[in-house]
């Protein structure tokens, strides 16, 4: 399971997320001063902290817009005449455009199934209108510590015919679900159990109440769990290894390791191959950071 | 217990709460559950062997003259790599986060920063602190050179455990950075300020009010970290290979045998003994959490 995933001890949804969220916001200490040498120390900690963080970017992307004649002659030196033709050459020779739709595939089936079966088993067993909701819930602490199970769902796709095909790989990785039982579990108990007799007394049935009132009511939830199990399925690397042994059906995690295993004295490729990978990861992370905060927090802090 | 359930038929409900229930017991609670079965077989790769009961022969093995230093190796490994990077990366992330929590100019971007290896996956952040520690004239190589020495970094025994430690703490610090954010922002202000007026000095507000407040976010923390450091195995996978002895984890361990350590999946693996390794590692990872949580949870109820 992936870092975040494992995360939760248990969860208490909204509750959780309200520091988070206000952490956000400005800061509610407007009584305090602090003397102002204080806070340069402070900041040059927090540029030796963020050194560690950015370097590693920079000199990526420097890496990458070298010839490799210029890394050979100085492999820390800054760029001098930028060579955009590396990440063109890098997408041709990996072919990381067919493996990007693998991964887009993989990870938004998967995550999608997942975050269902997060709805549909949290919402009966939060409202009790399901028996013995004190055992499902402990069922949905359960899977977050389950052993290793590398081997039994290599066995069980190879015994269902689903060994090597993209098929099986989503139905394993969907089954993945973490933390996201848990945290519609506790997210769901914010929504008034009034609000399922007064639709139930219009005439509303289940199905079209949890579609059209418990999904928009649970959508920061909802998208947080998505996220949190994309993040995993995205970047697996091992199940993808044993399970599609096919090349042409490897996510792009495989794809960029496998191309590291051929190109892997040519660090300009390499570099420009990795950008390639992170760039729209790092974007898609800046638009998302708030949902993914709110998860961890959530799933972790309440303990 | 079932509370009163509004909606007309109950039908829809069972419905899609068993299709969820079954994509998450088929693809992941039964390959759970069976690893502990097979554990007890000498299944093999391939699907049309013979399978035979060899009832605890694989503990055996796992504990014979031919295997047991490998074993103990990897044992080692898991646990140092579990202690060091737990304790490092919790400090770390203290620290981090009392820095981040004052009244800084963007810390919010600062937050971000220190928390995007999250979304990066581990082939990107490998291939990224590979070219960190690249010997051949990598950054790290460069300082070095500087105090006049050098090292094969991730190809250096001694080494290349500590360095897989470090790029883990790298990759997961930001979350337990804004987890224990999260847990300093549910502080009241007025606590901090009402020591402050009876003349604690800031270390002292630090050791006596801050850290004792932080108590669940630690718990959280700590279990995190463990979890994580004695699953985790996809790093040093990528870092280091996975035939490595330097950076030989337990969780490896069961992909090599499993699988034989290459792609393509290597079928005449012994899958028995594989599984008998995974429920080895999770009676380990079980005993050492609850005696934490046991633990922790006990020093919280005395605070």
């Amino acid at each position: 399971m992936s870092n975040i995933v494992t995360t939760a001890t248990a969860a208490n949804g909204p509750d959780a997320q309200a520091p988070a969220a206000s952490g956000a916001g400005a800061s509610r200490t407007p009584g305090r001063r602090r003397r102002r040498p204080k806070h340069i120390w402070s900041y040059i900690l927090v540029a030796i902290v963020l050194f560690f963080y950015l370097f590693p970017l920079a000199f990526l992307v420097n890496t990458a817009l070298k010839s490799s004649a210029e890394f050979a002659a100085d492999p820390v030196g800054l760029v001098t005449s930028p060579h955009f033709e590396n990440f063109v050459i890098a997408w041709q020779k990996g072919n990381f455009g067919a493996y990007i739709l693998n991964s887009i595939l993989y990870t938004a089936v998967a995550a999608g199934i997942g975050t269902f079966i997060g709805l549909a088993l949290a919402f009966p067993v939060s409202r009790g209108y399901i028996k013995g909701s004190a055992w499902w819930t402990v069922l949905f602490v359960v899977v977050l510590f389950l052993p290793n199970a590398l081997i039994t769902q290599f066995q069980l796709l190879l015994r269902l015919q689903l060994y090597d095909t993209q098929l099986g790989y989503i139905l394993i990785m969907s089954a993945g679900v973490g933390v996201g039982p848990l945290l519609m579990n506790g997210f769901i108990k914010s929504i008034p159990t009034e609000l399922d007799e007064a639709a139930a007394l219009d005439g509303v049935g289940y199905w079209r109440y949890l579609v059209s009132f418990v999904v928009p009511l649970t959508r920061p939830a909802l998208a947080t769990v998505f996220i949190l199990q994309a993040i995993w399925v995205w970047n697996e690397i091992i199940l993808a290894t044993i399970l599609l042994p096919d090349q042409t059906k490897s996510p792009l995690t495989l794809g960029l390791f496998n191309f590291q295993g051929t190109y892997s004295n040519q660090w300009t490729l390499l570099a420009a191959a990795t950008m390639l990978v992170a760039a729209p990861l790092i974007v898609a992370y800046l638009f998302l950071q708030r949902y993914l905060v709110n998860g961890v927090v959530g799933g972790a802090v309440k303990g | 217990m079932t509370n009163f359930y509004p909606f007309p038929r109950r039908g829809p409900m069972r419905t899609i709460f068993i299709v969820g229930l079954a994509v998450l017991g088929v693809f992941g609670l039964v390959p759970a559950v069976g690893v502990l079965v097979i554990s007890f077989t000498d299944i093999r790769g391939l699907p049309n062997l013979p399978i035979h009961w060899i009832g605890i022969d694989n503990y055996l093995a796992f504990f014979s003259r031919a295997h047991v230093g490998d074993n103990l190796n990897a044992i080692k490994n898991t646990l140092v790599f579990a202690i060091v990077s737990t304790v490092v990366q919790i400090l770390a992330a203290l620290g981090i986060a009392l820095l981040f929590n004052q009244k800084l100019r963007g810390r919010n971007v600062y937050r971000a920063i220190v928390f995007m290896p999250t979304v990066l996956g581990v082939t990107v952040i490998g291939l990224i602190w590979s070219l960190i520690f690249n010997p051949a004239g990598g950054p790290a190589s460069s300082v070095l050179k500087w105090f006049g020495t050098n090292s094969a970094f991730f190809g250096d025994p001694k080494l290349a455990l500590a360095l897989v430690i470090f790029v883990q703490i790298w990759s997961i610090l930001g979350v337990s950075v804004v987890i224990f954010l999260a847990g300093l922002q549910a502080i009241p202000e007025d606590v901090q300020e009402a020591a402050s007026i009876d003349g604690a000095t800031a270390w002292q507000r630090l050791r006596l009010v801050t850290i004792p407040m932080l108590a669940p976010s630690i718990t959280a923390n700590v279990l995190l970290g463990i979890v994580n450091a004695l699953q985790s195995y996809q790093l040093a996978y990528v870092l280091t290979g996975p035939n490595n002895h330097a950076t030989q984890l337990l969780s490896l361990e069961i992909y090599v045998q499993g699988f034989g350590g290459t792609p393509g999946a290597v079928v005449s693996q012994s899958q028995g003994y594989a599984s008998a390794i995974s429920i080895v590692q999770f009676v380990i990872v079980g005993v050492i959490s609850v005696a934490s949580l046991l633990y922790l949870r006990k020093r919280e109820a005395r605070l």
